[in-house]
């Protein structure tokens, strides 16, 4: 890749008190990617991508946006610039309705015509969210929260995609039609960064990918690469 | 027959459960609304008997007085609350709560123990701009109208939105942009706005006012206002204002009785209505 990455991780360490949590990670995601962060739990997938949305602190290293460095940055600032973080666990706000959780998405935008297409938008790739906008988000199964929780994150309408762990929990028919979405979402032409334990379904759709054990990158390359990558099939794909 | 003067104090419950609705409406559970309505009383109670100046010539208060008191207790209640709430809003849950707690209390031993502040014996004489209880009534029923207004307003708002998601989701509100500390400081503030002017009226409607106006007693019952009438849209707290304010008065004649009731409504309502008597309008 020659030209400038849209987000670029250098030498990232994240910590909570004295216990590293990422360390001297490089990652590098171009317009128009799909990349996975892969690794079991506890390596540091989620605080990277709390780092990369300031919901913590990277205590050394630099996250650079299109050559800037996001270190001085609330995560407001982060929303404004385009990245948008689909947080783990879903966390939709259960006591109000699919569209009032949409609309919070959309919550630093003013242009309410353009937020109306992107809801649109968001009603034609998850027709179900279109059935349900006027009931209680609590009141939704797994997967259609996911598949808001998603698409409250598109309303911000993100330069990138930051997706922690979208096929948690879900049946693994929910969790084709889950990446089947993302991939189109992908083919639309938004950049993700795909967090997931499931690697099979996340180097489906992704180009590349990055693999943390314990904080630390072991692998890196294209899907098909990971994919015939003996270690890893070992390790995650359950090969002997 | 029931007095005019309980029709008052009822909207004075009213807004000030209003008060204690704002910041809970963001999650914030702040006790501190006693704090900032005796801040309000005190300086009504000193701007009115201090300064001649404001008291016009006639024997009537004149309105437009009180209008400046009102004012002048709004911006110092409002401050107070900025200065506040930046350091004391990073505290969560019942943390927060113990934090109000000692706010009030502090208040009230600074005010209680400062001469200026009419020390124990509180402030008298405080001139009247109504003739009878009937001008109260209008004046606080038209302070409860505009907040009460300006609430429902909110709700529908962006603002109101950002406060509903970071109670029900703090970090999902983050995600979305919504600038949490900012929020909740807005919400903490504006409570202390409604408690300040609340507590402007109450100084002259009770012709005196001490220190002990700000107590913990105020704090809960404050809060029992907006747990029994519900805290998810504006029309809880003042029903709960209002029935919790009147249920002792009407309760008087089983006499000693009537604070056991009291305490059993405020203690069964929570286990059968959580949401308090008013829910919000989605199924």
């Amino acid at each position: 890749m020659t030209a400038t990455p849209l987000l670029e991780l250098k030498q990232l360490g994240v910590r909570y008190g004295n216990i590293w949590a990422v360390r001297q990670l490089n990652l590098s995601i171009a317009s128009g990617e799909c990349v996975a962060l892969l690794g079991s739990n506890g390596a540091g997938k989620s605080s990277t991508l709390r780092a990369i949305s300031r919901l913590l602190p990277a205590a050394e290293g630099q996250i650079l946006w299109a050559n800037k460095c996001l270190s001085s940055f609330r995560t407001e600032s982060t929303v404004r610039l385009g990245i948008s973080h689909c947080p783990e666990g879903r966390r939709v706000l259960a006591k109000q309705t699919v569209l009032a959780n949409l609309e919070l998405g959309a919550w630093l935008r003013r242009n309410k015509k353009a937020i109306k297409i992107d809801l649109d938008y968001c009603y034609q790739l998850f027709p179900r969210l279109a059935e349900r906008r006027l009931q209680l988000a609590g009141s939704l199964s797994g997967g259609e929260q996911q598949m808001l929780a998603i698409a409250r994150a598109l309303m911000a309408k993100p330069n990138l995609l930051l997706l922690d762990e979208p096929s948690l929990g879900l049946a693994p028919l929910l969790v084709d039609e889950l990446m089947q979405c993302l991939a189109k979402l992908n083919k639309d032409g938004l950049t993700m960064l795909l967090v997931e334990q499931n690697v099979y379904a996340a180097l489906a759709i992704a180009q590349r990918g990055y693999v943390l054990e314990a904080g630390e990158l072991v692998l890196e390359g294209t899907a098909q690469e990971l994919r015939k990558n003996s270690n890893l099939r070992r390790s995650y794909l359950g090969d002997e | 027959m029931i007095d005019i003067s309980l029709f008052v104090l009822m909207l004075l419950g009213a807004l000030l459960a209003l008060a204690v609705y704002l910041p809970l409406r963001a999650g914030q559970l702040s006790l501190a609304t006693p704090g900032f309505y005796t801040i309000g009383g005190t300086v009504a109670a000193l701007l009115s008997t201090q300064l001649p100046g404001l008291g016009g010539s006639d024997a009537v208060y004149p309105l437009t007085s009180l209008l400046l008191e009102m004012i002048v207790a709004i911006a110092v209640a409002g401050l107070l609350a900025f200065l506040i709430g930046k350091p004391v809003l990073k505290l969560r849950g019942i943390y927060l709560a113990i934090a109000t707690i000692a706010l009030v209390e502090i208040l009230r031993v600074v005010l209680l123990s400062s001469p200026w502040f009419g020390a124990a014996v509180g402030i008298f004489a405080i001139p009247q701009p109504f003739e009878g209880p009937e001008g109260y009534l209008i004046a606080y029923g038209l302070l409860l109208a505009i907040v009460a207004w300006a609430c429902a307003r909110l709700e529908r708002q962006p603002l109101g939105m950002a406060m509903a998601a970071i109670r029900d989701d703090e970090l999902a509100a983050r995600c979305m942009g919504v600038s949490t500390d900012q929020v909740k400081l807005i919400a903490f503030v504006l409570s202390a706005i409604v408690a300040a002017a609340a507590g402007v009226l109450a100084a002259h409607y009770f012709n005196s006012w001490n220190a002990r106006q700000a107590n913990f007693d105020a704090s809960i019952t404050t809060l029992a206002f907006v747990v029994l009438g519900g805290s998810r849209t504006w029309l809880g707290p003042v029903i709960g204002g209002l029935v919790l304010t009147a249920l002792p008065e009407l309760l008087r004649p089983i006499g000693d009785l009537r604070l056991i009731v009291f305490g059993l409504v405020i203690l069964l309502g929570p286990i059968f209505i959580p949401q308090g008597l008013i829910k919000s309008k989605q199924s």
